[in-house]
């Protein structure tokens, strides 16, 4: 079985970066794996979408998520969750930060953020769950951890042992920020219910 | 490598763009070259952090392409990175280079971008192999992205061509398990030996050349005929598709089953083994990104293909639409609900470039602008940029309307700092010589931003670190013959818009210098500016500076009022400046100036 996790968000979150360990998680376990992300002018503050595909058993062959085929969804804002909510499964496990981010575009006239965005993704029917993860990691003292708090929360999804996001980590980041960041996954992973 | 979960974690987890790199090293690459340029830029870093390998970022794709070429001529293995339209750039040498042939394999990737993710066309480069006579590979996942950039080396020295490998964004971007080895060490190809029937490209010897090359892609066919870089993948023989690159991927998701004949060689092509791969299917599809490049030239094999609707000419493939290419089910709607709103890329908070823009737009200039992060300065709020061509067309633009319309026309032309250097100064030196009047802002930002914060010649610095001789661009201006030049600091937007002002009403042509770094280069933050919300008449003066710290908040006011985002503010006072009643100003206790 190959499954599909989407991280979407606003370029500067850590995206590349969170969707980078778990892709390293995933070859160290022994699975295949598979990444995609573009870089670029959307990364100027714009929307971010990274793909991770991978499979203890199956070759995988697209890099890109087939549509609407997410069945786990890790929105660092809101609005970007609910912009990509359609490329998840009608069950995917939604892992969505509460803070927003408001995009520029709102001063422009008739533009507004709507107010329901949470609201709107749990009637989409999909297994939400609200994260504060910039909540925690400015708890932490590291508000740019953020993103490892995400990942921290979406490790309680996925089958894998601790010393594996641990390695994954260590290979990804920089070593003076490692062990806050592991603070971080850690407070992530308890955010989140076993079983949601 | 038997594909075992321990082999999989023996590997690496590379980029196409790492992969093409690794595959260089390990083939004995000496030189690497090129411009950056989405989604290629990455390559030469991660080359040149391997080690081993001379590489350079050069002024531009065709000074990289011509310094490979002596590279080559020398007998090293020569890599050059551009993205699909730097390939324009470089053609000149490139067609020729198809004549000479190498001596050291020289390797040009060609990165494309469909759905021009970061890029002004998509233009599909698979014509230029067919136009130039020069062999391309596609690879298709990171493990083929190294393996074909080893086996374009063998055949291009073999071959005695260049080659060319096309990754594409989703290659280019797209991580996946690699295996690796040891870098082989090549010598230099032969002494430095003078051939000028071969390197001097004279009617006389491009003759004997022409011929040769009409021999060398007759090789190449045979090769392709047999070669494993061309694949059959039989399954289900109801279906057949003929592919290559990331195309195959959507497809192999989209029909697992089905039968494949998996092109690594996507020109030249053996009609032979299409011919046979067609006579084992029963319905035969080409699954293509852009043009119906494949498709044209097995229909004129004689081949049967099926149509697909001219739609899916456009933008990148995905899974969904392969199989509504083929099988008609409609792609799963995926649109999102129509009142979010966008989220386009912006100028950052504290970018020295929208000052400039707040400035042309109050001046009501018509800007003629160029490639880089600049570019979006045409996006509302700012709405100050009204043209982008190509790499360097903005300066000559200016040239030519107000050849037309007169000096008083208020035209500007806005060029980035890397892109002067790549190919602005021959405009300077043409708006001088042919008794031009523009006005060329350099936004001189000390990098190459929009591409990720690459050195540049202005900047001093090479790509390996050691220090450059920095291209002085006041004494440049100069010696091409514009006497009127002039360096302002874009926070200060007083001095920026007198500096504008006269040198637009100016009949001489002139530069002004807008010299600040990159905000994403600058490490500490100055403090946000003080708001005094009694003072705030909220006239949306600040909210039109389109910068993402501010934004505007209804409170039930008759308008609503700005709100700062401290943790995105750098502090670069701009919205200060616009402010015309001094609600929102320097912080207490900062130095007057913000110098």
């Amino acid at each position: 079985m190959v499954r599909n996790v989407l991280l979407t968000g606003v370029g500067g979150q850590g995206i590349i970066t969170a969707s980078t360990v778990l892709a390293q998680a995933c070859r160290l376990a022994g699975w295949q794996v598979k990444k995609s992300e573009v870089h670029g002018m959307s990364q100027r503050g714009g929307s971010v979408n990274s793909y991770v595909r991978f499979s203890a058993d199956e070759q995988i062959a697209s890099p890109l998520i087939p549509e609407g085929e997410a069945e786990m969804m890790l929105a660092f804002e809101p609005l970007e969750g609910l912009r990509q909510i359609r490329q998840a499964t009608p069950d995917a496990v939604v892992l969505v930060e509460e803070r927003r981010i408001v995009p520029v575009t709102v001063n422009m006239p008739g533009v507004t953020y709507p107010d329901d965005v949470i609201e709107r993704l749990v009637a989409s029917g999909r297994r939400v769950t609200v994260v504060p993860a910039s909540a925690t990691a400015v708890e932490l003292g590291e508000s740019r951890a953020a993103n490892m708090v995400m990942l921290g929360a979406l490790a309680t999804q996925i089958e894998l042992a601790d010393e594996i996001w641990s390695e994954a980590a260590a290979l990804v980041l920089k070593p003076r920020a490692l062990e806050v960041n592991l603070r971080a996954f850690e407070a992530g992973r308890q955010l989140v219910p076993a079983g949601v | 490598m038997a594909d075992t979960a321990k082999d999989r974690r023996e590997k690496l987890l590379l980029s196409g763009n790492e992969a093409i790199a690794h595959g260089a090293w390990e083939a004995g690459v000496r030189f690497g070259s090129g411009y950056p340029g989405t989604p290629s830029s990455e390559i030469l870093p991660a080359l040149n952090e391997l080690g081993e390998v001379y590489c350079e970022w050069s002024v531009n794709e065709k000074v990289a392409l011509e310094a490979a070429a002596g590279a080559s001529i020398a007998g090293a293995r020569c890599l050059v990175t551009m993205k699909h339209v730097g390939v324009n750039v470089a053609a000149d040498p490139l067609f020729t280079m198809s004549y000479t042939g190498v001596e050291g394999g020289l390797v040009i990737i060609s990165a494309d971008d469909p759905s021009m993710h970061s890029s002004q066309n998509e233009q599909d480069n698979r014509h230029y192999a067919r136009a130039s006579k020069v062999p391309m590979l596609e690879p298709s996942d990171s493990q083929e992205a190294r393996d074909f950039t080893m086996r374009a080396f063998e055949l291009s020295e073999q071959f005695d061509t260049p080659v060319f490998l096309r990754p594409v964004t989703r290659i280019c971007h797209s991580d996946g398990l690699v295996e690796v080895g040891e870098r082989a060490e090549v010598p230099l190809r032969g002494e430095l030996q003078k051939q000028p029937e071969k390197y001097v490209m004279i009617p006389a010897y491009a003759r004997k050349r022409r011929v040769f090359m009409a021999e060398r892609t007759r090789a190449l066919v045979e090769l392709a005929e047999h070669d494993e870089i061309n694949r059959e993948e039989m399954g289900d023989t109801s279906l057949g598709i003929i592919t290559s690159g990331a195309a195959y991927t959507y497809a192999k998701e989209a029909f697992p089953e089905a039968s494949f004949l998996k092109l690594g060689l996507v020109w030249p092509l053996s009609p032979e083994r299409i011919r046979r791969f067609a006579e084992q299917v029963d319905r035969l599809f080409v699954i293509e990104e852009l043009d119906p490049f494949l498709t044209e030239e097995i229909l004129a094999m004689g081949v049967a293909v099926e149509r697909v609707d001219e739609s899916f000419r456009i933008g990148e493939l995905t899974p969904a639409r392969v199989r509504e290419m083929i099988a008609g089910e409609p792609a799963p709607d995926t649109t999102a609900d129509e009142d979010l709103p966008p989220r386009p890329p912006t100028l950052c908070a504290g970018c020295p470039h929208r000052s400039v823009f707040t400035l042309l737009r109050k001046l009501k200039a018509y800007v003629t602008g160029d490639i880089g992060c600049y570019t979006l300065g045409t996006l509302p709020p700012l709405q100050a940029l009204h043209t982008c061509l190509c790499m360097g067309a903005g300066i000559n633009e200016a040239h030519g309307m107000q050849k037309v319309r007169g000096h008083e026309a208020p035209v500007v032309a806005v060029i980035g700092d890397s892109t002067f250097t790549h190919s602005g100064i021959t405009g300077l030196v043409n708006i001088a010589y042919n008794a031009g009047v523009s006005t060329v802002v350099i936004v001189d930002n000390r990098t190459t931003a929009m591409t990720g914060g690459q050195v540049h010649p202005g900047v001093g610095e090479t790509l390996s670190g050691m220090p450059g001789r920095a291209l002085d661009f006041e004494a440049l201006a100069r010696a091409v013959g514009v006497e009127d030049v002039r360096v302002v600091d874009p926070y200060d937007m007083a001095a920026t818009e007198a500096a504008l002002r006269e040198t637009m009403a100016s009949p001489e042509p002139s530069v002004v210098i807008a010299r600040r770094e990159c905000v994403l280069m600058v490490r500490e933050r100055r403090p946000a500016p003080d708001f005094d919300a009694d003072r705030c008449t909220r006239c949306g003066a600040c909210i039109r500076i389109g910068c993402p710290a501010l934004w505007a908040e209804d409170d039930g006011g008759k308008r609503p009022i700005p709100r700062i985002n401290t943790a995105l503010c750098t502090g670069c006072l701009m919205c200060a400046q616009v402010c015309p009643v001094d609600a929102l100003k320097a912080p207490e206790g900062a130095q007057e100036g913000n110098q």
